[in-house]
């Protein structure tokens, strides 16, 4: 097979070979969708605590990637580059929400003085509502908290990618996830 | 013989409505651990890829280099 006639295949690929998410997208940004969407939605979900924000956060997160696509330079993985401009969404989000309504998070001392082991398991029930607990949960915490455990949680992020995404250094993310642990441990065991 | 499937079919959807409402109790040993779990239980709603699909129809096709295509796969 000559070069040409490679070219020719490769760009010419049958579109049964394409996900069937989203056919008007060149296959390698539908591949990308297909792989890093649960994860985009996940974060918004669990981080605005809406499923509705989070549909139109996903939408709006991987239109912009679509967007950057072709200035996707593979500095950083497809997963960090996507949670950055997720990261970046909602805060604004947030931020124009906080200035109208006044939000603000609980105090940080509240949870340095709770009675609550990190080192003991969470035990849950597998029930309907576990999602529900998990926001109720997250949404005691100060987001920075929130945010920290959602991309920890996340076993293809880095101490390094973790902190680049939320612009503090790797020892400042584990010294804040400690504290981050606790406070959730002591909101968790509130929801049962 | 037809009262007798009736009733089978009656029993399989009570011990699977029995089966769907029984809790099984985890243990989680971070707050990561429950979260990655509830991460994995989660589903993306098909409606945001056919909203994201329509958006993209929309957009200018992007100049895009036939290599980097390829390179991409």
């Amino acid at each position: 097979m000559g070069v040409e006639s490679f070219v020719e295949d490769a760009l010419t690929e049958p579109a049964a070979a394409h996900p069937p998410v989203l056919p008007s997208a060149p296959r390698d940004f539908a591949e990308l969708y297909a792989t890093h969407s649960r994860a985009v939605y996940y974060l918004a979900l669990r981080y605005l605590g809406d499923h509705e924000k989070a549909e139109d956060a996903t939408h709006d997160v991987f239109l912009k990637a679509y967007r950057k696509w072709d200035e996707f330079r593979g500095d950083s993985s497809h997963r960090t580059w996507l949670y950055r401009i997720t990261v970046n969404h909602c805060l604004n989000l947030r931020q124009s929400w906080a200035s109208r309504n006044l939000i603000s998070n609980a105090d940080d001392a509240v949870w340095e003085t709770a009675p609550a082991r990190t080192d003991s398991p969470l035990r849950v029930l597998e029930t309907k509502e576990l999602g529900q607990r998990i926001q109720g949960a997250l949404e005691e915490l100060p987001k920075e908290y929130r945010l920290l455990l959602l991309l920890v949680a996340d076993e293809q992020l880095s101490y390094d990618e973790v902190a680049a995404l939320t612009d503090q250094t790797a020892d400042a993310v584990r010294g804040k996830l400690h504290r981050a642990r606790k406070a959730f441990a002591v909101v968790f065991a509130k929801t049962a | 013989m037809k009262q007798e499937k009736k009733l089978t079919q009656r029993e399989q959807e009570q011990l699977s409505e029995k089966q769907s409402q029984q809790t099984e109790a985890r243990d989680f040993a971070s707050a990561e651990e429950l979260l990655r779990h509830d991460a994995g239980r989660t589903q993306v709603p098909p409606a945001i890829a056919k909203r994201l699909d329509e958006s993209i129809q929309r957009e200018p096709k992007p100049p895009k280099s036939w290599w980097k295509r390829i390179t991409r796969g």
